[in-house]
């Protein structure tokens, strides 16, 4: 199973068979590929076709059917684009994705590193510490609000330990709902970035490390000039996946605080949510919907070039882990 | 001596770390058990809390699984909860939609793997079905599902979710196909056996181990999405977390004791199966990209 199959491509062998071969291989192709394309082209053209009609038709649940919406030309992507509220759930959704993203890489890099090397009871740190995100975000909501109302079981052990009553406001504290959210979103997630990092570490070359021992170098220099390069593929995977994951976190944001208190927690899931929801403006939720879907695609498509030359740069280093 | 007082110190050091993040991991999880125990008016004590109930009872559970008479009279039922029928549907839709995200797949991933049917290119392009949020297309989708009678449906979701779960079953599954020799396959091909025969019997079953952790790996994902499941399920095809979530409307104010015991037994299998496939894990979550 350890071996890496060389990747040989049908076309290489004799070339009296390839043509032949080449028409199989195509045939498979869409064979293979045929059903799935057909499912989502079924599901996900439609629907892009439909949200593009609200986007230009106005449209509320309240008025009658659908296909009879009066033609609004541009004006609802004016709408939401000079819409203030919107502008801030798009900055509130970059700080919280920007903020939970660096507070699960900081945590769990640090426990990689403390870690990756064998110890007794590694094992069991390990099993607990990926219980997190084992469990079921809406979950983790409910837990949270157990914990954390003002007479709750976390003030309560604050306060026991500082000797005061604490009364942190953690869920009814505008200025600190966002933060509150993005704390379970850490505890959620840690174990992501924990794990990937210690996969990283643990599939690190050998050789320049020991060069820069047998060097004299000291642990700094070796953590910073040798490890965290070659960790850099690593890094940067979990950093774009745990971003990306982060900006469509729904359940917990929802489920605790449904935008508030105010609107300190309306991200860009919550406010399309609430628009299409609570105040049924069909239309207003899908032209949002269209730009926040494009902004994405754009920050997908820059994710995606990351992610890509990492990748290749991962699949050199385990080649090479797997020749020595 | 100062080479082994160092290491001291770091071991001391370390374990401190460690333990004081083991201790913020476990207590939430500790708590929700630890609630799903105790008795109404333990729920809310205040300084001190109640960490472990001293009379300890069954009754959360036997409330919100059981329709026994002398539980269902209670004050906090609810005729709304219907937890076995939440469970069923979990059960069905993440099952049903898993095994057909794994099975097509592993035969893309085949394809890729062998015969790169779907370029570098393409194959991280599949990654956009799962990376942009799912909220952008919740809307239309369910006007959509409505026009078709597909809202509130087991098809409905099971469709969505094979469609957001291909990117890791393809990923997945090709990262533990790239790692099968190619001698076994041209041996069966040279015999003259057809493409899925050499698929069926000799590529998937060697990388079985491979293909199971990929399904409980989408399976975990599937058990546990909420936003499409609150959106696409009226009344019918309520799964458990959105179960879960109802008790949170309700007029009766909070129900933590209730709420602790349905959540334990939402999140119990996954802890199991999470920690079956734990060396997985980092790979489900890269896409295959990270291996160990």
């Amino acid at each position: 199973m350890a071996q890496v199959a060389e990747t040989v491509i049908p076309s290489d062998r004799p070339s009296q068979r390839a043509s032949s071969h080449r028409r199989t291989v195509t045939r498979f192709k869409w064979g293979v590929l045929g059903p799935f394309l057909l499912v989502m082209g079924a599901v996900l053209l439609p629907v892009l076709f439909v949200q593009l009609y609200f986007s230009f038709h106005s449209y509320t649940i309240y008025l009658g059917n659908w296909w009879e919406a009066e033609f609004a030309g541009v004006d609802i992507f004016r709408d939401v684009l000079t819409d203030p509220r919107f502008g801030w759930a798009i900055v509130r959704s970059l700080l919280f994705a920007t903020g939970s993203t660096f507070g699960c890489f900081i945590i769990g890099f640090a426990l990689a590193l403390l870690m990756y090397r064998p110890f007794p009871g590694q094992a069991i740190y390990y099993i607990f510490f990926i219980l997190p995100m084992l469990t079921v975000p809406i979950v983790i909501a409910y837990t949270g609000e157990m914990l954390l109302y003002q007479n709750g079981p976390i003030n309560g052990i604050i306060s026991s330990v500082v000797g005061y009553d604490v009364n942190t406001q953690w869920l009814t504290n505008a200025n600190l709902a966002l933060t509150t959210v993005m704390l379970m979103e850490i505890w959620n997630w840690t174990p992501f970035t924990f794990i990937v990092m210690m996969a990283g570490l643990a599939s690190l070359p050998r050789e320049p490390l020991e060069a820069a021992q047998v060097l004299g170098a000291n642990r700094w220099r070796i953590f910073w000039e040798v490890q965290l390069p070659l960790l850099r593929p690593v890094i940067l995977l979990a950093l774009v996946l745990r971003f990306l994951e982060a900006m469509a976190e729904f359940p917990k944001t929802w489920s605790l605080f449904q935008g508030g208190p105010g609107s300190a927690t309306e991200t860009v899931p919550v406010y399309i949510f609430l628009t299409t929801w609570q105040y049924f403006d069909i239309s207003r939720g899908a032209a949002m919907s269209y730009v926040v879907m494009v902004m994405m695609i754009f920050i997908v498509l820059g994710a995606i070039r990351i992610l890509r030359r990492e990748k290749r740069t991962l699949d050199r280093m385990y080649e090479r882990g797997e020749e020595a | 001596m100062t080479k082994s007082r160092k290491h001291l110190a770091f071991n001391v050091f370390r374990y401190a770390v460690l333990t004081v993040w083991l201790a913020i991991v476990a207590f939430p999880l500790f708590w929700i058990v630890a609630t799903s125990f105790k008795p109404d008016h333990e729920w809310f004590a205040w300084r001190p809390p109640v960490y472990w109930s001293e009379t300890p009872t069954w009754d959360n559970y036997l409330n919100v699984w059981t329709t026994f008479a002398s539980y269902a009279d209670t004050q906090y039922v609810q005729s709304l909860q219907k937890p076995w029928i939440a469970l069923r549907n979990s059960l069905v839709i993440s099952l049903l939609a898993t095994s057909l995200a794994v099975v097509s797949g592993a035969i893309i991933a085949y394809g890729v793997s062998r015969y790169r049917i779907l370029s570098e290119g393409r194959m991280f392009q599949l990654l956009v079905l799962r990376m942009v949020p799912p909220i952008v297309i919740v809307a239309p989708l369910s006007l959509y599902y409505a026009a078709l009678n597909l809202l509130d449906t087991i098809t409905g979701l099971v469709l969505i979710y094979y469609i957001t779960s291909i990117p890791y079953a393809v990923w997945m599954s090709k990262s533990f196909i790239d790692e099968v020799p190619l001698e076994v396959e041209q041996a069966a091909e040279v015999l003259g056996a057809n493409r899925w025969r050499i698929i069926f019997e000799i590529v998937l079953p060697v990388v079985h181990s491979g293909l199971v952790a990929t399904f409980l790996f989408i399976l975990i994902l599937t058990w546990s999405e909420y936003l499409l499941a609150l959106i696409l399920s009226k009344s019918e095809v309520v799964t458990l977390p959105v179960e879960l979530s109802k008790y949170q409307g309700s007029s009766e104010g909070r129900v933590y004791g209730r709420q602790a015991a349905l959540a334990v037994g939402i999140t119990f299998p996954l802890i199991i199966i999470g920690l079956f496939i734990r060396k997985h894990l980092a790979r489900g979550f890269s896409f295959g990209m990270v291996k160990r």
